[in-house]
């Protein structure tokens, strides 16, 4: 042990608490005692569930299954966006034809109505 | 840090006790084990009222929970792992109160900033990063074993002794810097 790991030692030596601590404890134990058999199974359970968690293996599954599921639901976000995407651009298409088919109505219309006014001197002059 | 015979078997008898429902015997326990509990958790703190605070929620858990405690050796490594963890937990929920900053600014090593080595030591211990930090109270308050610290801190044996390399480092830094040369 090096002079340093000894100095260490010396001044993390044990240190009592306050004369009166363990009343303090028998008194926090005694004024929560009512309840006790409720807090203790809901602590219990907490402390349990806490417990688990701190095993690795637990931590580490649990990671994973998060990591899972954050990659299916942004998966599943991104394919319903994609599927919004290509409905509207379908709509918009179909609103394109429409008024595409809607204009060329109007120039056939307008076109006919030129050639019947064309046509009217020629027929007047025969 | 061991029990003798004779402790160990009074203690086996509050254990015993305690888990009928004797409170005299369950306030023996606290009796045996409250410096340690308080120990690592004002070391790690460095806050008297607060670490007395971690330690009574300790105990109070331990009641709770005593008819799962097996032996003495067993209320032993229970104790000071739920104290160890409540006392990260606590950290976690509050700004430790001495920096390195703080300390930083000591060097020059005026005589009214370093009165004790001692003391001076345990702020630098207050300081360090909260593994590192409880790596070092297990060790030298404690005196447990590598593989003991890793048990109870839940960590590879490889990481016990890379944080207390690098705290004993940290440390020798620092004191260097606010003492000057000191036999390290």
């Amino acid at each position: 042990m090096n002079p340093l790991e000894q100095e260490l030692k010396n001044a993390l030596r044990r240190q009592e608490p306050a004369t009166d601590f363990t009343e303090r404890v028998m008194a926090r134990i005694q004024s929560a005692g009512a309840g006790r058999r409720t807090e203790t199974l809901g602590r219990s359970r907490a402390a349990g569930l806490r417990d688990w968690f701190r095993v690795p293996a637990v931590r580490w599954a649990s990671a994973a299954a998060m990591c899972f599921v954050l990659v299916i639901g942004g998966l599943a976000q991104y394919r319903a966006r994609e599927r919004r995407r290509r409905q509207e651009g379908e709509m918009a298409r179909a609103q394109v034809m429409l008024a595409l088919r809607i204009a060329s109505a109007k120039l056939n219309g307008a076109l006919r109505e030129v050639k019947q006014v064309n046509q009217a001197p020629h027929d007047e002059a025969r | 840090m061991g029990l003798s015979e004779a402790a160990e078997t009074r203690m086996e008898e509050a254990l015993a006790l305690a888990a009928g429902g004797d409170a005299s015997a369950f306030a023996r326990i606290v009796r045996e084990h409250q410096a340690m509990v308080f120990s690592v958790a004002y070391h790690f703190l460095h806050d008297r009222p607060v670490a007395e605070d971690v330690a009574q929620e300790v105990f109070v858990h331990l009641y709770q929970n005593i008819n799962s405690i097996e032996s003495p050796a067993h209320l032993k490594y229970w104790l000071r792992k739920v104290a160890t963890h409540r006392s990260i937990d606590h950290a976690r929920g509050r700004k430790l109160e001495v920096g390195l900053d703080e300390i930083s600014d000591c060097a020059g090593a005026s005589p009214e900033c370093d009165p004790l080595l001692g003391e001076k030591l345990q702020r630098l211990v207050a300081s360090l990063p909260e593994q590192a930090r409880m790596v070092v109270i297990l060790r030298y308050q404690e005196e447990l074993e590598y593989h003991e610290i890793a048990e109870v801190m839940e960590m590879p044996i490889n990481t016990v002794k890379s944080n207390l390399q690098r705290a004993l480092a940290l440390l020798r830094q620092k004191l260097a810097r606010t003492m000057g040369d000191v036999p390290v």
